[in-house]
């Protein structure tokens, strides 16, 4: 099954002698109703950037977890540098020079960056000042741009990321795991990340590169692994001789990469009209500046753009959750730019926000009590709340949308993603809204249930629903939206046709270079 | 589990440990004069219990309760002072409103501060704790200084008409009052929109804002509202169990009703049950006192007994949990 001699012509004929730097073999973890693994395998050779791609839930980050130490397998075995090792924490796996930068970072934000990377790594009194050069050192030898005084709080999530990278490297980490790491970067941030992992793999070490960005893969990795449904679908394919779409099939498998676009539209009358919109990130940063659009009834509107361009607070500032410093907002007409939460939903505005959790959802409530939370003042019996019709509304719910759920009255802890997003999307379609703003509506979901969150957003669609659609998959956006904005620096700096547009000139609008003429 | 530990205890101390547990049960809960002493401690434990959990629904603290009780004392006896020669059904409603407002303006400040500006609530409350107690030294030292104490700092005793009638044996109308007041907050809290309204942002304050909860109105009430639970708390004590406004009022009553509300995880509905434990505990830790086991141990044995029962709802509740956090992490 290892096919290692496919991996031959890999750039470090040096190292063919000496046993791969890590090998898994037939890995199984399963977790309460969940086989996460079933018998993965996965072979690096040392002194390459394997990539291992897979789409969410194929198993990826917990067979990282199983090569750093954070999870034991059921079965198989973890071979690092040909022995065979059994990890019983990541700080067995440290040992054995297998550092794992989480997606999560785990930093102090108090403390500087120099505190950072040694904190829990030096065992005895030491100079401030010799900690500070000897990382500043570390960081200009892997060309990690850092400034080791500076307290994390004040770094973005890029150079937060090379702290991560450096405390792996602090601790002699040899075989670096990075789980996907370009999803909190800027494109030019993902390419500088790209060479610095390029240096150390000529430096010798081993780069494992979790992602499902194809474009990532082809650009800085040597070899590719593909997981689905928890196995090795294909191990070890050299990425030069290997093209995107190939790799793409393995990941989505047979399932068709994108479904037919919807008919085209039938537009209406302009439902949301969002007027010279300005507001205030949460840092009390200009974060729009005097954003213009109009969705009309019939359409979807997607709005593309890096993450951190003001995506975010549009949505917030359109939905009342976010202050406004100038513009307006206005809904069939009616001017809701001063009116309250519930008073805009009331008015026909449907709102999926981009945390479900902890905004769209109340986590420690009962699923009926999160399906009445914009319609809760409707379910009343004098002061009481109308528990008979609470209830029927969350099944009523339940039933149209499909939620996969225990019972009503536990908490929605208990439930997936998908079918959280399932009754967060459910309860704002319910109340028949002229306008939808869903931001991220298919992050983290799996392949069933972003086609499940796309099909009603495309049936509002049909409906004459207005729907904008703020997302940061530009997949998703070319294949549902009917026009294409995109947003940069807090302005909607161009306008394209999905169907004609060209990827690369969208590309290029979002990191803000509009060559004239393009916007139309 | 406790028991066992106080048996080690006590026979260390030279007690006979079945004899000691035999006298703690007998004070507490044996027989209706027991009952009756043991219903009026559990009384202030409620109601501050009750202060506590109302803001704690909400995942505000509320640590100045015990200042609170102090401040309805004032309030009182304020209306005592001002009101003598009122018929008794007048004058101890006006005395019990007068406590509510009491706490609610004690905790008005910490209210405003939180709601507004983001004042953490556990500190300023709990600094005004000091305040409460400082001003019922002064008032006792001076303004209200019983002229026939012969020069002890007393507050005069409060008239007959504005004590609590008495249920039986030692028992006030307070019980009932209490018992009352925590049922209508434990509906309050899981069938109305109010409570429903406070659960939500108690789960998540950003939630809350999405479903167009006023969070600051929300905050501000909730602490007022905490506050006055707290103030009436005090009246009854100083009404029904006690005979005139003292230092040791509040006998730490509101500390100890962190420590209700926290046993019955916050929920008002659970509120009366600990209360009751805990005053059965409290009532039995004193009896044995006069068994010659000192105040100490009988302290610890108290404290034990509140241990045992936090840990098995610990217990109780961290398998859910822990199950739960597998799914999580195999969903992730």
């Amino acid at each position: 099954m290892n096919e290692t001699d496919s991996t031959s012509c890999s750039p470090t004929d040096s190292t063919a002698h000496r046993p791969p730097a890590v090998e898994l073999s037939g890995i199984w973890k399963r977790f309460p109703g969940v086989v996460a693994n079933a018998g993965a395998h996965l072979t690096v050779l040392t002194g390459t950037v394997h990539a291992v791609l897979g789409e969410n839930g194929a198993g990826k980050s917990t067979l990282m977890n199983v090569l750093a130490g954070v999870y034991r397998p059921d079965e198989g075995e973890v071979r690092i540098d040909g022995s065979a090792r059994h990890f019983r924490s990541p700080a067995d796996a440290l040992a054995a020079g297998v550092g794992m930068v989480h997606q999560e970072f785990r930093l102090v934000p108090s403390f500087t960056v120099a505190e950072n990377v040694v904190l829990g790594a030096v065992d005895r009194i030491v100079r401030r000042q010799s900690i500070e050069s000897a990382v500043g050192d570390l960081a200009e030898r892997f060309g990690l741009a850092t400034d080791p005084v500076r307290p994390v709080w004040q770094l973005s999530m890029g150079e937060r990321q090379r702290v991560e990278i450096l405390k792996a490297l602090w601790r002699d980490a040899r075989i670096l795991i990075l789980d996907e790491p370009t999803a909190v970067l800027t494109p030019g941030e993902a390419d500088e990340l790209g060479g610095v992992l390029r240096h150390m793999a000529d430096d010798g070490r081993t780069v494992v590169f979790i992602s499902h960005k194809l474009h990532e893969v082809t650009g800085f990795c040597d070899e590719a692994t593909v997981l689905r449904g928890g196995e090795t679908v294909a191990a070890s394919l050299p990425v030069n001789g290997t093209d995107a779409s190939t790799l793409a099939g393995l990941m989505v498998g047979s399932a068709p990469m994108a479904s037919e676009r919807p008919p085209p539209c039938v537009v209406g009358e302009p439902m949301l009209e969002v007027e010279a919109l300005s507001c205030l990130g949460d840092r009390g940063l200009q974060a729009l500046h005097e954003v213009d659009l109009t969705v009309y009834s019939g359409e979807i509107v997607g709005i593309a753009g890096v993450a951190g361009n003001g995506q975010r607070e549009l949505a917030q500032a359109i939905a009342g959750l976010r202050p406004t410093t100038g513009g307006s907002v206005r809904l069939g007409g009616t001017d809701l730019t001063t009116s309250t939460p519930r008073q805009r939903f009331i008015a026909g505005l449907g709102y999926i926000p981009e945390d479900r959790i902890g905004v769209g959802l109340a986590p420690r409530l009962s699923v009926t009590d999160n399906a009445i939370l914009r319609t809760y003042t409707s379910h009343r019996k004098g002061p009481f709340l109308d528990a008979g019709a609470a209830t029927n509304h969350c099944q009523d719910l339940v039933d149209r949308f499909g939620v996969r759920t225990g019972p009503l009255d536990e908490p929605i802890a208990g439930l997936s993603g998908g079918n959280l997003q399932r009754l967060l999307v459910g309860r704002e379609l319910s109340d028949h809204p002229q306008v939808v703003v869903a931001a991220q509506p298919t992050r983290g979901l799996d392949v069933q249930g972003v086609k499940a969150i796309q099909d009603l957003l495309v049936a509002e669609r049909g409906a004459g629903v207005a729907v904008l659609l703020i997302s940061e998959d530009l997949d998703e956006l070319l294949m549902l939206a009917d026009r294409l904005l995109v947003m940069h620096d807090g302005r909607v700096v161009a306008e394209f046709n999905p169907e004609t547009a060209r990827r690369h000139a969208i590309g290029e609008a979002m990191v803000g270079h509009v060559a004239t003429g393009a916007a139309t | 589990m406790a028991l066992v530990v106080g048996v080690v205890l006590l026979m260390g101390s030279g007690h006979d440990p079945i004899r000691v547990y035999e006298r703690m049960f007998d004070a507490s809960l044996g027989g209706s004069r027991a009952w009756s002493v043991t219903l009026n401690r559990a009384v202030p434990l409620g109601l501050a219990g009750l202060a506590v959990a109302v803001a704690g629904s909400m995942g505000l603290w509320n640590i100045g309760a015990e200042g609170q009780i102090m401040a309805g004392a004032i309030g009182a006896t304020w209306v005592a002072r001002i009101g003598e020669g009122w018929p008794g059904p007048v004058l101890v409603p006006a005395m019990l409103a007068a406590a509510v407002v009491g706490g609610g303006l004690l905790a008005l400040g910490p209210a405003v501060a939180r709601a507004r500006i983001g004042v953490n609530e556990i500190i300023t409350t709990l600094m005004l704790n000091e305040v409460a107690l400082r001003l019922v030294q002064w008032l006792i030292h001076g303004r209200w200084k019983d002229p026939d104490s012969h020069g002890f700092p007393l507050a005069p005793m409060l008239p007959e008409q504005g004590r609590l009638p008495n249920l039986f044996e030692r028992a006030h109308v307070g019980v009932v009052l209490a018992g009352v007041v925590i049922a209508l907050f434990g509906l309050a809290a899981s069938r109305t929109a109010w409570g429903y309204e406070l659960r939500v942002a108690g789960s998540s304050g950003a939630t809350a804002r999405y479903a167009g909860i006023s969070l600051q109105r929300k905050i501000l009430t909730v602490l007022v509202l905490s506050g006055g639970v707290a103030g009436l708390a005090g009246g009854v004590e100083l009404t029904g169990a006690s005979d005139r406004i003292t230092e040791g009022l509040s006998n730490g009553f509101g500390f100890a009703g962190i420590i209700v509300a926290a046993l019955a995880l916050m929920r008002p509905s659970g509120v009366a049950a600990v209360a009751l434990l805990f005053g059965a505990v409290q009532i039995g830790g004193q009896s044995i006192q006069t068994m010659g086991v000192s105040s100490s141990v009988s302290t610890i044995l108290q404290a034990l007994i509140l241990f045992g029962a936090i840990a098995a709802g610990v217990f109780s509740r961290y398998r859910v949990e822990m199950v739960s956090g597998d799914a999580a992490e195999a969903v992730a």
